[in-house]
């Protein structure tokens, strides 16, 4: 119909012709939409900070997602190991007893999802001598991972390094009350010499940690100098994994007896998980991430609500200018087009802050949990919160640029 | 003058109103010839129908009855776009309260005409300017609009009623808010625009000094046009 009109006036030469400008106009509508709202910009920073609060959130939280848990992990572990899984030979009555091969540890850590292995050996009984009197306590061999695996720390001096395993050096870390009960307090340990079977071990450090309540009354050698060194210490019946996150801690379970069974014979082996710390950090985790993501929502919602009546607000406002606009000439579509502009100029605009805030957000915790956060995931989130500015942005803006520009010329005119 | 000239032609023209069960007659039956160079006064008192029938003119609301042609077209049948292409392309208009677009500079308020015409970024300040030194306001093309005087404001809305070279230029009480020596200033130029570019220009007003200045005027009374 409108066509048709324009063709007969266009064809009895009362109207030029059709220039074609239709997205030199749309451009046009573009810089003033965008230049409306700079001028008018006390108006719309509220709902701005808004968009771009959620947005930097969505963005940090999705990217720094798996760090953050990985993080949780250590945190949270400390409360019941719920990341830790424990894989024994069973003690065998009548036929051999089974132990960890070498080629079994190294297919167990290839296992996607396992961050950390560690082995160790056992001698129960050990005796020391100190000024003529005799201690005994259970001995251990351990590597290196050891510590990072049960979140150990050194209470005073050190822990082993994986120098001191390589090279088999003849150091020792003590429980804390072992120390106390040879050397009369645990710091005066340190430096000290302890005698075992006949070699001599430097106390380095004294155990310590949250986890270290049950290894007061026991002595650890690096497991190279155990091995090579206390006679009769046993082989490596015990394994522990450490997951990435506990998201990975049943498919490495469900994994690594199929691992084991296929690396070596694997009569007795039991593998335990600490289903219960695990479910339980699961559902404290879901529920914060949750109350994050809603909060999250929450804002972007409430952005969104915020733009909507700024822009009804802003129709009403400028009746008398629309009008104007329309008795210049404007057609319906350009004014619709300008005021959707306006709402997704404000939206993106927005989301544009939000995402170099977000990115900040990310380099800071990236640093503070020296982790490094996968940049694809970022640019996805980046292009999801861009998406999400612009249906923002048309979801709020659509409804009142549809009212301005179904304004008739003549109400708009005599609105006062 | 030929009919070739002929811009305005309005034949037994009615607007009613209704409310409620009844109906109010505006405009009974308006006959009105406008010319190329001609400037017509619509004079009335308050309430009499001048800004319905302007609003007709400007194809801002529908007639009840009657023939509105423009140049031989019936402006009145075509659809919403074609009148907004039809008012962006032929006509001005310049309103009593001096209507710029706040926040805004002089340019950028001759600007938009153009835009929505169509017209290119690089021909426009050529077209602003030639618009702006015909009411002797160049010097004033980057000022905020809010920081003009009356006057000046008023000669602005000129400007941007010509910066498309409309067929015929629609005010409504132009001199309205003008003290005595802006009114005649203004009507000094619409004179000079209706014999320099040969506009038809149809002006609605009750003070008696602007419509002396027209080369002919209309007094609507009762709903009907007559000579005055």
């Amino acid at each position: 119909m409108a066509n048709k009109s324009l063709q007969s006036l266009r064809a009895a030469g009362f109207l030029p012709p059709d220039r074609g400008t239709r997205l030199l106009r749309f451009r046009d509508l573009i810089r003033i939409s965008f230049r409306e709202v700079v001028r008018k910009r006390r108006r719309y920073i509220g709902v701005m900070a808004a968009i771009a609060l959620g947005t930097a959130g969505f963005i940090t939280i999705v990217t720094m997602g798996r760090d953050l848990k990985a993080n949780f992990n250590n945190d949270l572990d400390l409360l019941g190991g719920a990341t830790i899984i424990a894989a024994h030979f069973d003690p065998q009555m009548y036929d051999r007893q089974e132990w960890f091969r070498t080629r079994t540890i190294e297919a167990v850590e290839q296992i996607p999802g396992v961050r950390d292995v560690t082995t160790s050996r056992l001698r129960s009984g050990a005796t020391t001598t100190y000024q003529e009197k005799v201690y005994g306590f259970n001995l251990i061999g351990v590597d290196s991972n050891y510590w990072s695996l049960f979140s150990f720390t050194p209470r005073y001096g050190r822990l082993f390094t994986a120098e001191d395993v390589a090279e088999g050096r003849k150091v020792c870390v003590l429980g804390q009350d072992l120390a106390k009960t040879i050397f009369g307090a645990p710091e005066a340990a340190i430096g000290q010499i302890l005698n075992l079977d006949n070699n001599l071990y430097h106390v380095v450090g004294i155990i310590g940690g949250v986890r270290a309540a049950d290894k007061t009354l026991m002595a650890f050698l690096p497991i190279s100098t155990a091995k090579a060194r206390i006679p009769n210490i046993s082989e490596i019946s015990s394994l522990y994994i450490r997951c990435n996150t506990w998201d990975d801690v049943a498919p490495v379970a469900a994994a690594l007896e199929t691992v084991i069974t296929t690396s070596q014979a694997s009569k007795g082996l039991r593998v335990q998980v600490a289903w219960e710390p695990l479910q339980q950090v699961q559902r404290m985790f879901w529920w914060v991430s949750l109350f994050i993501y809603a909060s999250i929502g929450a804002t972007l919602v409430l952005g969104g609500f915020g733009i909507w009546n700024i822009m009804m607000a802003a129709v009403t406002a400028r009746t008398r200018e629309i009008g104007l606009k329309k008795a210049m000439g404007a057609e319906d579509s350009d004014i619709l087009w300008q005021f959707l502009f306006e709402a997704l100029t404000v939206t993106f605009t927005s989301a544009f802050l939000g995402v170099v805030i977000g990115r900040v957000g990310i380099e800071y915790m990236s640093r503070m949990l020296g982790s490094s956060p996968p940049e694809g995931l970022f640019f996805l989130c980046l292009s999801a919160g861009l998406a999400f500015a612009a249906v923002l942005g048309i979801g709020s803006g659509l409804y009142p640029s549809i009212r301005a520009s179904r304004m008739q010329v003549v109400d708009a005119m005599r609105y006062e | 003058m030929n009919n070739s000239d002929l811009v305005i032609d309005i034949q037994h023209l009615t607007k009613n109103y209704n409310s409620g069960a009844e109906t109010i007659p505006v405009l009974k039956d308006i006959n009105l010839e406008v010319r190329r160079g001609e400037m017509v006064a619509i004079m009335g008192p308050s309430g009499s129908g001048k800004s319905t029938l302007l609003f007709i003119l400007g194809i801002f609301q529908p007639a009840t009855s009657g023939v509105y042609n423009v140049a031989g077209v019936d402006v009145l049948s075509l659809d919403r776009d074609a009148q907004a292409i039809f008012r962006r392309e032929k006509m001005g208009f310049v309103f009593q309260s001096c209507d710029l677009l706040e926040n805004s500079t002089v340019y950028e308020n001759l600007e938009l005409p153009l835009i929505y015409t169509g017209v290119k970024r690089r021909d426009r300040s050529d077209m602003i300017m030639e618009a702006l030194q015909r009411v002797n306001l160049e010097h004033r093309v980057r000022q905020p609009s809010n920081r003009l005087s009356g006057g000046e404001r008023q000669r602005v809305s000129i400007a941007r009623a010509l910066v498309n070279e409309p067929e015929f230029i629609l005010a409504d009480e132009p001199t309205g808010q003008l003290d005595q020596a802006n009114s005649e200033r203004v009507m000094d130029y619409f004179v000079k625009i209706t014999e320099e570019a040969r506009v038809a220009m149809v002006i609605v007003t009750h003070d008696a000094s602007t419509a002396e200045r027209c080369s002919r005027r209309s007094l609507l009374s009762d709903g009907l046009l007559k000579p005055y």
